[in-house]
């Protein structure tokens, strides 16, 4: 299969453009894009099957463009991009399956786009398809949020799409001024991440080039400071905007650092390491803070999110293989949690046609098997051990050790900044006496839904008590980038 | 062996497993409770037989023969090395012969305790998985492993304690016992983490970190101490983090009895005796330890006496128990402070399960001034609750009295008098609240009481009786020499313990103070409770203070959950909106305000645009001359 990566990206897309040709009824829509994502996801899986975790960049694509500027159609996946190419593609079938009673056709063509643009993200090597792809996979989701959202939805999406625009904007100049500089010392064009990455630059010039990237990711993640889009655009998405927002888009900006900061620019990154730590330190914290008195289930998770990310970034940037072996694992454990616990909120939210916590109480009392759930994937964020989230935490907190020794203390604090909320909100929603809302409108998880919700939890478990199984698998990949970049602890 | 060691941890697991989920997806109700309580409490029995076997054969060998298992590699990357591995040496066969073999008895005793109750299967899937828990974190071959048990008792503990939980106060102690756990496990990783930077490529189980201790400097080894006895004072009910116990005590009696009382909150202790090669180096640490203890001893034991609540008193009282523990381990007496983990174990459990007969009886009444009279109604519970309190409060020769002796001779002949002394006072007011309790519950005669009794079950009571015979005999095996044993506890556990050589004559000295002292509160009990007690009333200013408990949980609330919410909201309503997103309006605000006055340029009169040019060209012309001069 030599254009492996390719039918991945478009398969999502082209199915978008051909139903949208022959205007298909509701009925074909569902099931073609359940099946398109499902075939997506099985060669996703039989990608992975040949996938060799001791190479570092695999299954290369690439096509010559725009010659003329050096732009080429260039893809390929390594261990870090697998990951995430992964779990998006395990997501979209499920959100089809969660929204399949859902009459709004623009669901199904948005979420399908929203794939071709995380993948194609995920898996480019160039930087203008980079920047394209990135750029693509903003639309979707606003007009997911502006159009089906709750609330101050039009707004909120505004918010959202201003803030990200403000990174990209500053992101391109750096992209072209990258390409310039190339230019400039070969007499021809190229934005191929490698070509780039052999170039050498005086350290002022990189160092403002690296603000313009690192601005870009600091808002999608986002650290304090660029993250007022967040909550408003989380209360305000549906669910399945929702999942792939905070589960994979989120996560994006790290990946963004990881691929692209950490390749071109491992200099100017160790000069805004103390900052970029700092920020991430007092994520931690004020999000978890932030997130106590949250009266609703999406705003506090959102808040959550951006705790735990702010920990990844901390990971990132103390820079060796403990802590980025944990930020990446976290990663993956935190976009499970994540999916799992929106699919859940997205459920009550289905059920009672509210996300308040006011008005929720003693779901354990009527319906077990969904508390049961419910409260899985809360702790599992608290990182409890036998998740993936304790191992992934312990990993980051002994690497932040290895760094600095306060930085370590800092870290540490996420032991105790997650359950700040978490334990509280638990104890107002799934326990206590039975709500009025409760009482009326909630029932048990329904047999798709538990399918749904099983391999989510089977996946974080599995990752709690095998972890080398699965580090082994992109722990090569990180050594080569540290061994590139001269391990600095 | 190894194979019947990973069986030991594994079991209980394994059982939980299948007990969770046929309770989850049992939704009608069709699995009855023989079901559950067949697997739940056979379980138990085999790790026991299992735990035994271990334990002879551990004893038939030399002292230095271990039993290890490797069960698989958990974490592996560049020269962090995880296995998740178990051993059993002497300390470990202690702690889980003990553990198993009290575990089993609580969990026949919580079949009775617990039959009808609507979770009935949920409870023994999560006591099965404490079990499993327990062992993990006292097997664990290496401090990453051990504290993936510490997280996991906590967890249960967690989920047992709010196991009630329709009632809000109950999922409160629940949530507050788990918080103050963690901040306590905070202070533990950050010890393990100073503690993985300085073992540097040198592995990371225990046995390698005895190994290498030698190369650590002192300053690092007593960083590594301090923050690890943080995560003790979480787990183990020490000052400052001892609030959640008393009011974990929210959970069903077999919890109490078997997590908070003769197990997990043992855990602190048990670390420390695991460590006991580093606490060597940093005595000044070691002494730290202690301080904490018996001020938590005798603070526990303070608030014991005013307390109204019969578990409650026992919740206290163990905490004291724990600051026991703590002093010996602290001043280099593992031996001895392990010893008094074991014989707690026993009592301790027997009086929470004796408290537990006593609610059942009474329909759940906790509160000691309404019962009274009970001796003949519960003879049994009396008598087993009698010896239980006799060797809690050190009376000879039941097993409280030489656990208690050898560690308050430690404290004696290392010179800590001031600790002595302490320790002693507590013993005395060990004694006077444990027979305050018994004397109220089953001898006074209480004039409201017109309770009509509901008869025991046999799995209630013969649990009492076995614990009981432990209580009476577990302390011959660490009589020292003096009163005729031959400290087989200590040689067989063989732990890196500080010794002083001791008179038989200051042994039966000292000893006779303790005894003399427990007399004396036994007797100051029986003249004030013996015949129509009051419940305490806050009417000076003193009992007030002890009654509601110094206050401290008010003060914590105060300090921590009231300004943390308040500080929430200000993030959210100042910091979010007013400063940040306040910011970016007023950029665009400026914008548009920017925008609205250059507009007024474009007014289409020829003669403003002929200025306009004229003076942009004369400037450009100037800054064309400037470069220039410049140059």
């Amino acid at each position: 299969m030599q254009n492996l990566l390719s039918l991945i990206i478009f398969l999502p897309i082209s199915a978008v453009v051909l139903m949208g040709l022959f205007q298909v009824s509701l009925k074909v829509l569902r099931v073609i894009s359940l099946a398109t994502s499902v075939l997506v996801f099985l060669l996703v899986s039989y990608l992975g099957l040949n996938f060799d975790p001791l190479q570092s960049m695999q299954f290369v694509e690439v096509l010559p463009w725009i010659e003329s500027y050096g732009i080429n159609y260039f893809v390929g996946v390594d261990a870090i991009s697998y990951i995430l190419l992964f779990l998006v593609s395990l997501f979209i079938p499920m959100l089809f399956v969660f929204i399949w009673d859902e009459d709004r056709k623009g669901f199904f063509y948005n979420l399908l786009l929203l794939q071709t643009g995380v993948m194609g993200t995920l898996l480019s090597l160039d930087l203008i398809l980079f920047y394209l792809f990135w750029e693509m996979m903003l639309l979707p989701i606003f007009i997911m949020i502006g159009a089906y959202g709750y609330g101050l939805r039009q707004a909120n999406a505004m918010k959202i799409i201003m803030m990200t625009v403000l990174g990209s904007m500053t992101m391109l100049f750096s992209i072209l001024y990258l390409g310039y500089l190339f230019f400039e010392d070969n007499g021809f064009w190229s934005f191929s991440l490698f070509g780039l990455s052999s170039m050498s630059f005086s350290s002022d010039i990189s160092i403002i080039l690296a603000a313009g990237f690192l601005l870009a990711f600091s808002i999608k993640i986002p650290l304090v400071g660029f993250h007022t889009w967040m909550a408003p655009a989380y209360s305000s998405a549906p669910t399945p905007a929702l999942v792939i927002l905070s589960a994979i888009m989120a996560k994006l900006g790290i990946y963004g650092l990881w691929r692209f900061g950490f390749t071109l620019f491992e200099g100017p990154l160790s000069y805004y390491a103390p900052l970029t730590i700092t920020l991430s330190i007092v994520g931690i914290l004020f999000y978890a803070i932030h997130a106590i008195m949250e009266k609703d289930l999406k705003r506090m998770f959102a808040f959550s999110s951006a705790s735990h990310l702010s920990l990844i970034t901390l990971g990132l940037f103390s820079i060796n293989i403990y802590s980025w072996s944990g930020s990446l694992y976290l990663v993956a454990t935190h976009a499970i949690s994540s999916a799992g616990i929106f699919l859940l909120i997205g459920m009550i939210g289905k059920r009672i046609k509210s996300i308040k916590i006011s008005d929720l109480g003693g779901i354990a009392t009527v319906a077990p098997k969904f508390a049961f759930f419910f409260a899985f994937f809360a702790l599992s964020i608290a990182g409890i051990p036998g998740t993936g989230g304790f191992v992934a935490e312990l990993l980051i907190i002994m690497g932040a050790f290895k760094y600095s020794f306060w930085v370590g203390v800092f870290a540490a604090t996420t032991m105790i900044s997650a359950i700040l909320f978490i334990f509280w909100m638990l104890q107002r929603t799934i326990y206590g006496k039975v709500s009025q809302k409760v009482a009326d409108g909630f029932y048990e998880l329904s047999r798709v839904e538990l399918l749904l919700l099983l391999p989510l939890m089977l996946l974080l478990v599995l990752t709690g008590i095998f972890p080398s199984f699965f580090i082994s698998f992109f722990e090569p990949t990180l050594g080569m980038m540290l061994f590139q970049i001269g391990d600095i602890s | 062996m190894s194979t019947l060691l990973l069986l030991v941890v594994f079991l209980p697991f394994l059982s939980a497993l299948v007990l969770g989920l046929t309770y989850l997806f049992d939704t009608h109700k069709r699995v009855n409770e023989k079901f559950y309580t067949i697997l739940g409490v056979a379980v138990p029995i085999l790790v026991t037989i299992l735990s035994f076997v271990i334990v002879l054969d551990l004893m038939s060998h030399s002292s230095t023969t271990v039993v290890t298992a490797v069960a698989f590699n958990w974490l592996s990357i560049d020269s962090f090395h995880i296995d998740l591995a178990f051993v059993a040496d002497p300390l470990s066969a202690v702690m889980i012969s003990f553990i198993t073999f009290i575990g089993t008895l609580i969990h026949i005793y919580a079949a009775a305790y617990m039959s009808s109750d609507q979770g009935f299967g949920k409870f023994f899937s999560y006591f099965n998985l404490f079990l499993g828990s327990m062992l993990l974190l006292v097997l664990a071959s290496n401090p990453i492993i051990m504290f993936i048990g510490w997280e996991l008792v906590g967890l249960v503990s967690y989920l047992l304690i709010g196991f009630y939980n329709k009632e809000y106060e109950n999922v409160t102690a629940a949530n507050k016992a788990f918080i103050v756990n963690r901040v306590g496990d905070f202070g533990f990783i950050i010890g393990l983490g100073i503690l993985f930077v300085a073992m540097g490529d040198n592995g990371f189980t225990f046995a390698d970190i005895k190994e290498n201790i030698y190369a650590i400097d002192n300053h690092t080894l007593t960083l590594v101490g301090i923050f690890l006895f943080i995560g003790a004072m979480g787990k183990s009910a020490q000052i400052p983090l001892y609030v959640w116990l008393p009011d974990a005590m929210a959970g069903p009696t077999p919890v109490s009895a078997l997590i908070h009382a003769a197990t997990m909150v043992t855990a602190g202790v048990y670390m420390v005796a695991r460590f006991s090669f580093l606490y060597n180096e940093i005595p000044q640490v070691g002494e730290f330890i202690a301080i904490i203890g018996v001020s938590s001893a005798l603070f526990a034991a303070i608030i014991a006496s005013y307390q109204s609540d019969i578990k409650k008193i026992l919740a206290y009282s163990t905490m004291s128990q724990l600051g026991y523990m703590f002093v010996a381990v602290g001043l280099g007496a593992y031996s001895a402070g392990i010893f008094h983990v074991f014989t707690h174990a026993f009592f301790k459990a027997l009086l929470f399960m004796g408290a537990g007969a006593v609610i059942i009886a009474l329909h759940h009444e906790q509160n000691i001034f309404k019962m009274g009279s009970l001796k003949k109604a519960l003879p049994l519970v009396y008598i087993t609750m009698f010896i239980a309190t006799l060797a809690i409060s050190g009376i000879p020769p039941f097993a409280g009295f030489f656990s208690k002796d050898a560690i308050l001779n430690h404290a004696f002949m290392s010179e800590h008098y001031t600790i002595w002394v302490l320790g002693v006072i507590t013993a005395f007011l060990t004694a006077f609240y444990m027979f305050r309790m018994l004397f109220i519950v089953f001898v006074a005669d209480m004039k409201n009481n017109h309770i009509e009794h509901k008869a025991l079950s046999k799995a209630l009571t013969y649990p009492l009786i076995v614990l009981a015979i432990g209580a009476t005999f577990a302390g011959f095996l660490g009589a020292n020499e003096a009163y005729g044993g031959s400290d087989l506890f200590k040689s067989f556990i063989s732990l890196n313990d500080i010794n002083y050589s001791i008179s038989h004559s200051t042994e039966y000295m000292l000893g006779f103070v303790n005894v003399l002292v427990s007399l004396l509160g036994v007797t100051l009990a029986y003249k004030y409770f013996r015949t129509s007690p009051q419940e305490p009333l806050p009417n000076k200013r003193v009992r007030t203070l002890i009654i509601n408990k110094f206050y401290v949980d008010e003060l914590y609330d105060r300090l921590f959950v009231q300004n943390l919410r308040s500080l929430s909201n200000f993030f959210n309503k100042t910091v979010d909106e007013k400063l940040i997103d306040g910011f970016i309006n007023n950029v665009v605000h400026l914008n548009l305000y920017v925008a609205s006055k250059f507009t007024s340029l474009q007014n289409g009169k020829i003669q403003h645009y002929s200025i306009y040019l004229l003076s942009g060209v004369s400037m450009m012309s100037l800054l064309l001359i400037y470069i220039l001069e410049v140059r």
